[in-house]
């Protein structure tokens, strides 16, 4: 244990040297970072507009069938088939909460519940029967560190050595996000925020949901492999809700997560290297560091803003009230 | 803070552009587990700076680095780590580390695949407590000598001296424990513990072997595991059963008391002990549990003292 919780705060080892000595690496963990939130975050708009805030957390326990099966198909824990077995599971999982709430009562927060519950036992269920003996968790097979991405794998593109792969890997995804989010915007926009009027505008609702939640699923699963579980199920819900108390439309929502993810990223980082912890773990805090920040200054909604706005509607009511009691 | 954000990053862009360096020419080795920390540094000698990421009471399958640690794992020249899954994905990730300057070596790389165990089902998912069975962990120790020798050829007279010697103890070690175990009667050679972490122990010594938890700490024991083995230790009259040092005791107490037996102690399993710090043992001889010839003293006098 520490001698104390807090180690000396020294602006040179925390702020500095991580960016003098090892540049290379800071700037690797820092751009992955940046590139899990913003993927995360953009999409996330749409996820938590829809309800679906949890998703990532439910994919994170329902992929364990996914590659339990991908293990017993081709007897191997090799990266590229818990991938598969990965993505699989988590197309399926987002397409079934779905379908549950589309096609029943079932409200989303409770489809999500019903899915993933059931999957992670049915991976629970195959490990038990075929696995038993093997070390097969996702921890083990296919969530990624943030810290080690500056060892993994080089992404060689024509014989030049462009950095980590996964980084390439979420940078892709990130933008592939952007693309699919300008491109499809409109319906997009409209299908999250109101179905029905969607549906009377004659928009593909259906098509858009289970492109979305496709999308969404290679996302997460993406951003799994390359940082673990806490960044992403965090990112999916942060910049969203934090930017929603600085603006209230849908493309501001969207430019909003860029800045955000630079903060989460820079700034959970260097409160690593201050503490020395988990560098996701340090992200994550900090957004949530932030989101009070823009709870209690936020502009819109903001709690300074609404008690302002509570006292100005006690003030009058009271004046109201009390002449009626004299009378 | 967005604009500090930004701002900061150009400041921290334009400050990198004066990058010193920190260069003094020694190779930085960094090693994983408690038990590859201790053979590569005693193989090192003082040549060279060795770094830990685990430290006594971590289990390996559950390690995250921290900050730090990247920022240590991202100046190693040399990485040693254990291998066979022992470190789940961060294994993975050395033995295809592919940065410039950076060179991983998993010191179980040459034991022959005849010698290691595995659960039957699957091929090439072996059990990867291999520093229990003293001829295969003597064989591991040529692996960090030799990668020592090629990456640092000024020192090798040293490495290969430091590695005959390190062979050595181990042997007299074996050796030690082979006698103290051939103390025990027949119809008490068997070894309860936490998890699956004993099996090349056992084979070694000659002990059967029985774990609550499979090989890997991440899945929990179910209850029938559990009531199975509380019949077991009732039927063959076990006289102790042992916690392990870096997996919670819980379970272990808990079928103690059902079982009606004592716990014999904490045994060293995927971590050894604090470095440095001294034991007695029953027969007078200190020995440090922070060694793998101490973890492996404290280990045989804590088993051979609760099972006799």
């Amino acid at each position: 244990m520490r001698e104390e919780f807090f180690p000396t705060f020294d602006s040179g080892s925390v702020f500095v040297d991580p960016w003098l000595s090892g540049f290379e690496s800071t700037f690797q963990v820092v751009l992955m970072g940046f590139f899990v939130c913003l993927a995360c975050g953009v999409i996330g708009n749409f996820v938590v507009a829809r309800r679906l805030a949890l998703v990532g957390d439910a994919i994170s326990h329902s992929l364990l069938p996914g590659i339990a099966i991908a293990f017993v198909f081709t007897s191997s824990h090799s990266l590229p088939a818990m991938l598969i077995g990965a993505a699989v599971a988590g197309v399926l999982t987002t397409v079934l909460i779905e379908l549950i709430h589309r096609k029943s009562r079932v409200k989303p927060d409770a489809a999500i519940g019903i899915v993933f519950t059931t999957l992670f036992a049915v991976g629970v269920v195959v490990i038990s029967i075929w696995l038993d003996n093997v070390h097969l968790d996702a921890d083990c097979v296919l969530y990624g560190e943030i810290g080690l991405v500056p060892l993994r794998e080089s992404f060689i593109l024509s014989g030049a050595n462009l950095g980590p792969l996964p980084i390439a890997i979420m940078g892709a995804v990130a933008l592939l996000d952007i693309l699919l989010v300008i491109v499809f915007y409109r319906v997009l926009l409209v299908t999250s925020f109101d179905a029905g009027l969607a549906r009377s505008l004659g928009m593909p609702v259906n098509t858009t949901h289970y492109g979305l939640m496709i999308a969404l699923a290679l996302t997460i699963v993406a951003a799994f492999e390359a940082v673990g579980v806490v960044l992403v199920v965090a990112m999916l819900i942060f910049p969203a809700v934090t930017v929603g108390f600085f603006f209230e439309r849908l493309p501001a929502l969207l430019f909003g997560v860029a800045p955000l993810s630079l903060a989460y990223s820079l700034g959970g980082f260097h409160l690593a290297r201050w503490l020395d912890c988990s560098i996701a773990g340090a992200m994550v805090v900090t957004a949530g560091a932030l989101f009070v920040v823009a709870w209690f200054f936020g502009p819109k909604g903001g709690l300074i803003y609404r008690s302002r706005a509570l006292g100005f509607l006690f003030a009058t009511s009271k004046q109201k009230i009390s002449p009626q009691i004299v009378g | 803070m967005q604009l500090l954000g930004l701002g900061s990053i150009f400041t921290i862009l334009f400050l990198a552009g004066c990058d010193a360096g920190d260069s003094d020419g020694k190779l930085v080795v960094v090693t994983t587990t408690t038990h590859v920390t201790d053979m590569v540094k005693f193989v090192a000698g003082d040549r060279l700076d060795v770094i830990a990421l685990m430290g006594p009471g971590v289990d390996p399958h559950l390690y995250k680095p921290s900050a730090g640690d990247a920022a240590t794992l991202a100046k190693a020249d040399l990485i040693f780590f254990s291998g066979l899954m022992l470190e789940g994905r961060m294994a993975d990730v050395f033995a295809k580390v592919s940065r410039r300057g950076t060179k991983a070596y998993a010191v179980t790389e040459n034991v022959s695949e005849k010698s290691l165990l595995e659960p039957e089902e699957f091929e090439g998912h072996w059990d990867p407590h291999v520093w229990f069975d003293p001829a295969i962990w003597s064989k591991c120790v040529d692996v960090v000598s030799d990668a020592l020798s090629e990456n640092d050829p000024e020192g090798k007279v040293g490495y290969t001296e430091r590695a005959e010697a390190l062979k050595t103890e181990y042997l007299a070690v074996t050796h030690w424990a082979q006698a103290r175990l051939s103390g025990l009667p027949e119809e008490s050679r068997y070894l309860v513990t936490s998890h699956d972490a004993f099996n090349y122990f056992g084979r070694a010594f000659g002990l059967e072997v029985l774990a609550v938890q499979g090989v890997s700490t991440a899945t929990e024991a179910g209850l029938a595991d559990r009531v199975a083995m509380v019949d077991f230790v009732k039927k063959h009259g076990v006289k102790a059963i042992f916690v392990e040092s870096s997996v919670n005791p819980a379970i272990i107490e808990g079928i103690a008391k059902e079982a009606g037996v004592k716990i014999g102690g904490e045994l060293f399993s995927d971590a050894m002990g604090q470095p440095g710090r001294l034991e007695k043992g029953p027969d007078g001889e200190q020995y440090d549990i922070g060694t793998w010839a101490g973890m492996m003293r404290h280990n045989v006098n804590t088993i051979v003292e609760g099972l006799k």
